[in-house]
């Protein structure tokens, strides 16, 4: 039972998401019981509304639930305060987003070195050279996000996302803002990077085609696992 | 986490990106301002006070009729305070077989210790400044001296029994004041011949003034050291205590100063708060992607705080260095207005500006601030979740509480203080009231406007808590601006009024009743202008309801004073022009017995209506029941009284009368005529004395427009900079609405309509509350008369629409030419 424990990074039982609204209370997520072990990769997948995003914002520590329970890498989540779910992302957890999430006021490069300096890493400079280096970047290190096409911003998001080391990713429709090819070349680049860290990938995405690649579906139905 | 590395390298991306521009430049102006106004009245004050201590010949005096104990004048050298003496004695001078009754002032070498004595050889010579007194063996005197002794300058004059010989003629002699019946031709001789003119014997009359100067912190330590150990025929004259009108003067500009800053300071928070908002705002998605990848709440909030206390220290230290450069400007475009000498700038106004700054900033910056500390870092995944704003009681709490510790600091009078923080906290209530049902009926008039009314209606109601704050933010800077402007001009046009063109430059003193008509008939056939002629009868209060007046009045005070010396008393039917009933009311004519008590003297007595007042007179007792208290202005330079009593009430004693009189200085030599014609009357010569008054506050008045000026900018600038800082929404919006195919006309009209409307409410508004504010400030705290100024309510709402209406179709000016998917996309 203790190995069967450890091999799963992500455990959620009778996870459940609900808000209090005029027209009562109203239920986004109900009932999710989730087993992920290391290095697995799930894709959620789900209509608009169906309860995607709140998912994976729960699982990510992004938001409490209002019932049931999810662990990480062994620890409760639930029962941590927000500064603690903070240190377990910064630790843990990487993020690819939709809208690639950089900031603004930063280059490429320092973008890439914020998670490793928030964890007050020396070598943050050089790791994020050579991950730029590595999506093919290393000639626009200075360059800051509105100086760089989507396709280039959202391979920065991949470094940045990989530069801690993460033993979970979260891709939220890493895609969704790119062309089709753009799309196709950044997956490549988020699977390679992925095999090449062993991180548990966990992906929200429409595409079917997307989704197909990883090792496991989930289906999200009006907030319930079908 | 390296949060300070991490802060600066994204303070100056921001900066670099234009993110903290508005911030930046209210805070500039904030600290710039307030250093400004601070150096400026700092240094204004002290070189005013220096000059109106010319009225002293020093800073600080104390009179006595015996010379004053060794150790105090020891204690004073301790204190490093220059000092110098005078004494004055009234003698009779023998010349030529005439007699002149003259005021003797034997001078020490240092004197003056402040200002200038003017003296002349002859007519036709230009006057020189002397700084100090005439050497031993030699007399200054006055002009009239020579004509009535038949004198040249050269010839010798004998005071007592010392022979001196007359050098020079004095016109001006900064501290000739005192009770004006002491006052006769001046004779200046130097001390070291005191007593060799034998009339210093035990039991004569004579006056000693022991004069100090020096730092002010020194100064009251002396002050404070000697006060227990005056003896009731002793006391300290300084400038506030001895010249109420110059007093009055110089506190309510130094209250207008004080205003100044707070208006200024009122202005920026309110950008600051703004700018911070809008900086909130746009910081929203960086905080939660901060979040996102780790980093703790207190962490972001102390990236966020630092950056804000490295962006207020420099912005703060520019703006005092811009403040310092500001005031010098200032000094240099009055330095005709200005005396020679102008005081140093103190250190401690620059440093005050920095800590004003960093105040204003932490007051006003932090509550919108911590909203950021809330930030969901679930945003990252739905932009839509917006951080619970930030207590309402911790966003008003915070800023009051530093604008009113400010408003305390500044002016350093709690009065003051508590009156504007009441009054503004009243008044604001009745604002958001105001607003709120404003926008009840605003919204309850959408069905029936046109498309583009609606719209732009919209835009107001579309967020009513933004709206209420912006309508807020707008109101109270106009209301600071119309404040700095009324305030400013009640003012000026209050000292106008005191001193008109032709006020009363000289006093007729002396006059017999049986002089009267004809010293009537000779002024109107000269055309001289001239006050009421008084009665005058010499009298003493000595008991108020059959007590003592002495066993009454505290020591060293105002009353105290008036019972040891004859009063002016005098009568008259009709209350004087300036005068101002206060309680109590005036007589009828045929009342008798009664009197009208001066206010502050009936404050320091403790006199109240109804009172008996016992006078002697000439010997006899006269007693009188207090019928009114009046309040006088001293500065008009007309004959003021402490007693007027009703006609009938004084008749039978002696007395002589007094009045005022304009005489241009073509026509100074009438005075001779005159001294000629009546010998007995004494002519006093208030013109140097009361062009001096004008000057200062010349100075004043041009001081005050400058920092009108500085109010004003610093309120416009700022109006427009909020203005732009409530932007982002409205571009977005209106790009929405261009993609749904508005035209460009369309949009420009809701625009005009929106941004006019925001700034006529709250000119509107502001025009209440100036005028409420206005009333406060006048009655409470300024002391002058309040009228309702109506050219605020048609001034303000125009100034508000107008300049509001302006910088926001300037600042949303582009939405109309640029591609809408631009702007959504850019949001």
């Amino acid at each position: 039972m203790q190995t069967q424990q450890s091999r799963n990074i992500i455990v959620t039982e009778n996870l459940g998401k609900s808000v209090k609204t005029s027209n009562g209370t109203l239920h986004i997520l109900s009932d999710i019981n989730l087993l992920v072990t290391f290095g697995e990769s799930i894709a959620i997948a789900g209509e608009s509304g169906s309860g995607k995003s709140t998912l994976i914002s729960l699982l990510a520590g992004l938001d409490t639930p209002t019932a049931g329970s999810i662990s990480l890498n062994g620890k409760s989540l639930t029962s941590m305060d927000e500064d603690g779910r903070a240190a377990m992302r910064n630790q843990l957890v990487g993020f690819v987003f939709q809208s690639f999430q950089l900031l603004q006021g930063l280059t490429a490069l320092e973008n890439v070195m914020l998670p490793l300096e928030l964890r007050g890493d020396k070598t943050a400079k050089s790791a994020a050279v050579a991950l730029l280096e590595r999506v093919g970047l290393s000639e626009r290190l200075t360059h800051t996000p509105r100086q760089l096409s989507g396709g280039e911003q959202q391979r920065v998001a991949l470094a940045r996302a990989f530069v801690s080391k993460p033993a979970i990713l979260f891709a939220d429709e890493p895609t969704g803002n790119l062309d089709s090819k753009t799309g196709a070349k950044i997956i490549e680049l988020l699977f390679e990077l992925n095999l090449e860290n062993n991180a548990t990938l966990i992906l929200v995405t429409h595409d079917q085609t997307l989704a197909n690649r990883c090792q496991r579906i989930i289906r999200l139905d009006a907030g319930r696992m079908v | 986490m390296k949060p300070l590395g991490l802060a600066v390298r994204l303070l100056w991306r921001d900066s670099r990106a234009g993110e903290l521009t508005i911030l930046f430049l209210a805070l500039l102006i904030a600290v710039t301002s307030s250093t400004a106004i601070a150096l400026f009245s700092d240094r204004l004050e002290r070189t005013m006070t220096d000059q109106t201590a010319e009225f002293l010949a020093a800073d600080m005096v104390i009179t006595s009729h015996a010379t004053i104990p060794e150790s105090w004048l020891e204690k004073a050298t301790q204190l490093n305070l220059a000092q110098a003496q005078t004494a004055e004695f009234s003698s009779i001078l023998i010349e030529h077989d005439e007699l002149l009754l003259a005021g003797i002032k034997a001078a020490s070498a240092n004197y003056p210790l402040r200002g200038f004595l003017k003296t002349t050889t002859s007519d036709y010579l230009a006057e020189t400044i002397e700084h100090q007194g005439p050497e031993p063996g030699f007399a200054w005197v006055e002009k009239r001296i020579l004509s009535a002794l038949k004198l040249n300058l050269g010839d010798p004059i004998t005071v007592g029994e010392k022979k001196l010989v007359v050098s020079k003629i004095i016109t001006y002699e900064p501290d000739k004041q005192g009770d004006i019946y002491s006052l006769s031709p001046r004779v200046m001789i130097n001390k070291q011949d005191l007593q060799a003119t034998g009339v210093i014997q035990p039991g004569s009359h004579v006056h000693y003034f022991f004069q100090f100067s020096g730092e002010s912190s020194q100064l009251t330590e002396f002050k404070r050291w000697l006060k227990p150990q005056l003896n009731l025929a002793q006391r300290i004259l300084d400038i506030h205590e001895d010249r109420p009108e110059l007093g009055s003067a110089l506190d309510r500009a130094e209250r207008y100063l004080g205003l100044s800053s707070i208006v200024v300071i009122i202005i920026s928070g309110v950008a600051i708060a703004m700018a911070t908002r809008r900086y909130t705002e746009r910081h929203l998605d960086a905080t939660a992607i901060l979040r996102c990848l780790g980093c703790k709440q207190r962490d972001v909030l102390w990236l966020f705080v630092s950056q804000f206390l490295i962006l207020g220290l420099l912005t703060s230290a520019l703006g005092c260095a811009l403040g310092w450069f500001v005031q010098e400007m200032l000094f240099k475009l009055l330095r005709n207005l200005l005396p020679q000498s102008v005081a140093n700038p103190g250190w401690l106004a620059v440093f005050l500006g920095l800590i004003t700054g960093m105040t204003i900033l932490i007051g006003f910056a932090l509550p919108p601030l911590l909203r950021l500390k809330r930030v969901s870092p679930a945003r990252v995944l739905r932009r839509d979740l917006e951080p619970l704003p930030t207590s309402a009681w911790l966003v008003y709490g915070l800023a009051f509480g530093i604008v009113g510790v400010l408003i305390w600091q500044y002016t350093e009078d709690l009065n003051m203080t508590v009156t504007i923080f009441c009054a503004g906290l009243v008044l604001l209530l009745i604002l958001g009231l105001l607003i709120y049902l404003i926008l009840i009926l605003a919204r309850r008039s959408l069905p029936i406007m046109p498309l583009n009314w609606r719209f732009g209606l919209q835009g107001l109601l579309r967020n009513n808590r933004a709206t209420i704050s912006q309508i807020l933010a707008f109101t109270i800077t106009l209301v600071a601006m119309a404040l700095s402007f009324t305030v400013r001009s009640d003012l000026i046009e209050n000292w106008h009024k005191q001193l008109p063109e032709r006020a009363p430059n000289h006093f007729a003193l002396n006059i017999f009743p049986e002089q009267l008509p004809t010293l009537q008939t000779d002024f109107k056939e000269q055309g001289i202008e001239g006050s009421q002629f008084y009665p005058v009868i010499r009298g003493r209060l000595t008991e108020i309801n059959d007590v003592t007046v002495q066993k009454i009045v505290s020591k060293d005070s105002q009353g105290e004073s008036a019972t040891h010396r004859e009063l002016s008393l005098t009568w008259t039917e009709n209350l004087p022009e300036d005068n101002k009933i206060i309680s109590g009311t005036w007589w009828s004519p045929e009342k008798k017995g009664e009197v009208s008590v001066e206010q502050k003297l009936a404050e320091s007595l403790k006199i109240n209506l109804g009172d008996q007042l016992l006078f002697i007179i000439g010997g006899q007792q006269l007693t009188a029941t207090v019928s009114s208290i009046r309040s006088l202005q001293w500065d008009t330079m007309k004959p003021n009284f402490y007693m007027i009593f009703s006609p009938g009430t004084l008749e039978s004693f002696p007395g002589t009368f007094l009045t005022s009189f304009y005489l241009p200085d073509s026509k100074k030599t009438y005075l001779n005529q005159l001294v000629k014609k009546y010998p007995a009357v004494t002519v006093l010569e208030v013109d140097l004395i009361l062009k001096q008054f004008k000057t200062i506050l010349t100075q004043l008045t041009e001081a005050i427009n400058y920092l009108l000026y500085f109010a004003l900018m610093s309120g416009f600038t700022v109006l427009f900079s909020a203005i732009y800082s409530t932007l982002d929404n409205r571009i977005y919006e209106s790009a929405l609405l261009r993609t749904f195919g508005a035209n460009r006309s369309l949009l420009r009209k809701t625009h005009i309509i929106e941004f006019t409307l925001l700034g006529l409410v709250s000119g509107v508004l502001a025009a209440i509350i100036s005028e409420g504010l206005l009333f406060a400030l006048y009655s409470k705290a300024l002391n002058m008369d309040y009228h309702p100024t109506l050219y605020l309510w048609i001034a303000l709402p125009l100034i508000g629409a107008f300049a509001v209406g302006l910088a926001g179709c300037w600042g949303v000016r582009h939405v109309a030419n640029i591609p809408p998917l631009r702007v959504l996309r850019d949001s």
